[in-house]
């Protein structure tokens, strides 16, 4: 019984294998192969004394599923698009929701009313605590001449009771 | 970079008795390739020298453009010579670069697409003597016109309407001479695959040829 099988390697295939042959007699300049080797070995010299170029490519390299990705990513521009709109789509949607829902608007805190309110709020803690009292200086010790025009300064002391 | 002890090109040196005979053994590819790891240029040189025919040829029938198969060709062998570290030796490098080359060979004509321009090297002295080229262009064939040079442009013109794995197996069984088990290792798939994708690929050139076969 003849053998047969669903992919046959020659039948019917005879002639176009003989004319793929005539491939096999396409050869590159005489004596392009005596610098071939040598070029590949300059390019790498070269590459190692520049900037490490490589460096991503060799990433890509080591790690295949990333080496996937950025061709899948380079072989179709709109698959890279549709990325950099949802990245971005993404990076707004965060933006919004990470403002708080009763967050007053930019401006209105610039208001007087509201920066006193703020500022009253940040020193109520201090002026008003029932603890120690609370020392307003200016900063210098006393014996200090640390002024712009040589002149000695005079250490001002204030001193608030608690209550 | 780490320099090894360099490996040279003339390799060992075989014993007195035999000298006179026999042609110095070539250093093992493992030899090589462990050395080039260190960063020996020398023996990477070695190695490029063993495959860059091969390699090439590949790429070349690839593109049908002698230009870039130049450069994705030693672009292929410099990416190689980088990612040594990960190679890890359950293949061999001869498959492992070819497997490189072809990689970048597709992506390379993946990007190019829609703008393939044929720059075919020259068919050598012994085309014209080939006795089954000499077959196809003789009075029985349907176009009695056709010369060497015009068959192979239009060869190479049906080569490019082939899809990139079709063009592959093609080229690396009916051009090369691999076999399916090579093909299906340096493809990273089955044997069944690479049956399946020469026969379509050998149906398809088959059609667009049809005027040139007997």
């Amino acid at each position: 019984m003849t053998k047969t099988s669903m992919y046959p390697d020659s039948e019917n295939f005879d002639s176009l294998r003989r004319l793929l042959g005539l491939k096999r007699h396409e050869q590159p300049p005489p004596g392009y192969f005596h610098h071939f080797s040598r070029n590949v070995i300059v390019r790498i010299q070269a590459g190692e004394r520049g900037v490490d170029s490589t460096s991503l490519e060799r990433l890509l390299w080591e790690a295949p599923w990333l080496q996937r990705f950025w061709t899948a990513l380079e072989a179709k521009p709109v698959l890279a698009g549709a990325l950099g709109v949802a990245a971005c789509a993404m990076l707004l949607a965060g933006i919004i929701y990470s403002l708080p829902d009763n967050a007053p608007a930019p401006y209105s805190s610039a208001s007087p009313q509201a920066m006193l309110l703020s500022a009253q709020r940040s020193i109520q803690g201090s002026i008003f605590s029932p603890d120690a009292p609370v020392d307003f200086t200016n900063g210098l010790s006393g014996d200090s001449t640390g002024s712009l025009f040589g002149q000695p300064v005079k250490q001002i002391k204030y001193i608030l009771p608690g209550n | 970079m780490i320099m090894a002890e360099p490996v040279t090109r003339k390799a060992r040196k075989p014993p007195e008795d035999q000298t006179s005979a026999l042609p110095p053994e070539p250093t093992p590819e493992e030899d090589l390739v462990r050395h080039a790891r260190r960063g020996d240029l020398t023996a990477y040189d070695e190695l490029v020298r063993r495959y860059q025919e091969r390699i090439y040829a590949t790429i070349y029938h690839m593109t049908s453009n002698h230009e870039d198969a130049n450069d994705l060709a030693q672009e292929a062998f410099i990416k190689a010579f980088h990612a040594l570290k990960s190679f890890k030796g359950g293949s061999s490098f001869y498959t492992w670069v070819y497997r490189i080359a072809v990689n970048k060979t597709i992506n390379f004509l993946k990007q190019r697409k829609n703008k393939a321009q044929l720059s075919l090297d020259d068919l050598d002295f012994h085309a014209e003597h080939d006795p089954d080229l000499v077959a196809l262009v003789s009075d029985k064939t349907p176009r009695r016109d056709v010369s060497l040079a015009e068959l192979q442009e239009k060869l190479n013109i049906a080569m490019q309407k082939l899809s990139e794995p079709h063009r592959l197996v093609v080229t690396l069984h009916d051009v090369q001479g691999l076999s399916h088990e090579e093909i299906a290792k340096i493809m990273e798939c089955n044997i069944g695959t690479v049956r399946s994708r020469l026969f379509y690929a050998r149906q398809q050139l088959q059609a667009y040829l049809s005027d040139y076969l007997k």
